[in-house]
């Protein structure tokens, strides 16, 4: 975790003397007291409100035959108020570990209750409009309790209302329905911004690159690999401009926008790799394919670890792919091996001589803010 | 909006957001469980012949998987054409009554089909079509495909469906959706529902 980093970079640089020691433990309690910092406590609690959650959805799903059915019925809406009305009491005291675990149990208790009276009134069918409803109650109520943890409850409900339409639909694209997945990708990214539920954000990024790969085994032509690798180039570069208005949304989202671009592009040119498999076309795309990665190091490369090591592996799979594909006819087995070797030892000096660069830009950068 | 939502987020507005998320939850239950119930009491009753399940389906968990001679509508009744283009469709159905008490389809429509006395339309639920090459029936599903049955209960269901002896009683809402009203075998209801 990040304290454990932080913890120890601090005690080292106490001992280098670069940094006193009160100055070190006033930085750690800082850190400690930010609301969404790493806390076991917080953690369990999530934890307890999903085994809670689970065991109501279980004891809903078999049959409790006994009860009547309005019983059944007024059971779990009590439980539906009595959840949101102690989560409400519970945010007016300040404990919001709490009353996010209560909050969750609440969304997943919706989904219960649906399930419930599908159940007990012999309903079926219809399971994607049932999905939509439960995605919108959770996303009203991150957005009136400013719940991080319901955000995250939506960010999955996102993943399984695409999962019911592929699985309701024979993965045909029909009507309107598949841009939902889009769409509720988008919407728990503003959750996201909303709530400061920072982690629910992959979850979105995931759900739309999950879409697009669905999207590309409906239309498996060439022009959809290329519109991925060329949508993902341009998007990547759209993070790195520098104008303001993007570089500040850019620079709120941390590493995801400009890593998922790239990764949607990376897909992209893996997939022309397997739609191209030799002639000028191939030699073309391997150059596009090598320039990517340098221009997503160029770009990126400093300051974004994940897109680094997501180019670095683009660049020296690209290396051994063309070596094997133009070499490896010419040349016997044991000398391709070596060739192999040569070819990421030169990756490696490459990538050696990159680092160097970005640390001393970075000092270069630092000497100049103190000249400054 | 935003000062609104922000005074929602605290002290007495947490309350007021509690009541409104549990509010819509309540409201969203109580509309499908009320528009069930309104079909039930009002809607025109209809008897439906069971046919046997594709073996593949046969025990999904707690309930009986339900499947009509309704259920696959014979093209020839199709009037007003079959769309050519694959896509999204809804099917409209005519139900008549026939000497031995089972309704069954008439004529079908992919538009909608306009009430006639004496007969009662069906809607089924969105399908599929591949377009023209569709074979001698199509295949649909009216939301009156499952049965939940107290565990252990199904078995005796599904072999008497196998053996074509479960009928079910329906009731259709004008716009065309229907609801279970009672399941029978040989002729005698086995479960009745009630209206809550």
């Amino acid at each position: 975790m990040y304290r454990g980093r932080l913890e120890r970079d601090l005690s080292l640089w106490v001992g280098k003397g670069l940094l006193g020691q009160e100055a070190a433990s006033a930085l750690l309690a800082e850190y400690d007291s930010r609301p969404a910092s790493f806390s076991l406590g917080r953690v369990l609690m999530a934890l307890a409100a999903v085994l809670l959650a689970a065991a109501i959805l279980l004891v809903v799903a078999s049959n409790w035959e006994a009860i009547p059915r309005l019983v059944r019925v007024g059971g779990i809406l009590a439980l539906i108020w009595v959840v949101h009305i102690a989560a409400a009491r519970m945010l007016a005291r300040g404990s919001t570990a709490a009353a996010g675990g209560l909050l969750v149990i609440g969304a997943m208790s919706f989904g219960g209750a649906i399930s419930l009276v599908g159940q007990m009134y012999h309903l079926s069918g219809d399971e994607q409009t049932v999905m939509y409803l439960w995605f919108a109650i959770a996303t009203v109520s991150a957005i009136l309790f400013r719940s991080g943890a319901v955000t995250i409850v939506a960010g999955f409900l996102s993943w399984a209302s695409f999962a019911v339409y592929l699985q309701n639909n024979d993965t045909h694209w029909i009507g309107f329905d598949p841009w939902m997945a889009p769409m509720m990708a988008a919407i728990t990214i503003a959750l996201v911004r909303y709530t400061g539920a920072e982690r629910a954000r992959h979850l979105a990024y995931l759900l739309l690159i999950g879409w697009l790969a669905w999207l590309y085994t409906l239309y498996e032509e060439i022009a959809v690999a290329l519109a991925f690798a060329i949508g993902g180039m341009a998007a990547f570069v759209l993070t790195a401009l520098p104008l303001p208005r993007i570089a500040s949304l850019v620079r709120s989202a941390g590493a995801a926008p400009a890593f998922y671009s790239f990764l949607v592009a990376a897909i992209g040119f893996l997939l022309l790799h397997i739609e191209i498999e030799d002639g000028w076309r191939l030699v073309v795309l391997g150059v596009a394919t090598l320039a990517a990665s340098v221009l997503a190091i160029a770009l990126h490369g400093r300051d974004n670890g994940a897109v680094r090591y997501l180019a670095y592996t683009t660049f020296a799979t690209e290396m051994l792919y063309l070596a094997s594909v133009t070499v490896g006819s010419i040349l016997g087995t044991s000398s391709l091996f070596l060739f192999s070797g040569l070819v990421v030892a030169l990756v490696a000096w490459i990538v050696i001589r990159l680092e160097r660069r970005f640390s001393a830009n970075a000092q270069s950068a630092n000497g100049q803010g103190e000249r400054a | 909006m935003s000062s609104f939502i922000a005074r929602l987020q605290s002290g007495r507005g947490y309350l007021l957001s509690a009541i409104i998320v549990a509010g819509l939850q309540t409201l969203i239950l109580g509309t499908i469980i009320q528009s069930r119930a309104s079909i039930l009491s009002n809607g025109a009753e209809v008897l439906l012949k069971t046919a046997p399940v594709d073996p593949r389906d046969f025990l999904r968990g707690d309930y009986v998987v339900l499947n009509y001679d309704i259920s696959s509508v014979p093209v020839q009744t199709v009037s007003g054409g079959i769309p050519a283009e694959p896509g999204e469709r809804v099917l409209w159905v005519r139900l008549k009554k026939q000497a031995d008490g089972f309704w069954t389809v008439i004529e079908s429509s992919f538009h909608q089909l306009s009430p006639q006395p004496e007969t009662v339309i069906l809607r089924s639920r969105p399908f599929y079509s591949g377009g023209l090459a569709a074979g001698d029936s199509i295949r649909v599903e009216y939301g009156i495909e499952r049965y939940y049955v107290p565990e252990g209960e199904g078995k005796p269901i599904e072999e008497a469906r196998n053996d074509g002896n479960v009928a079910i009683s329906v009731r259709v809402s004008p716009d065309g959706s229907p609801q279970i009203r009672s399941l029978l075998v040989d002729g005698k209801p086995v479960y009745d529902e009630p209206l809550y």
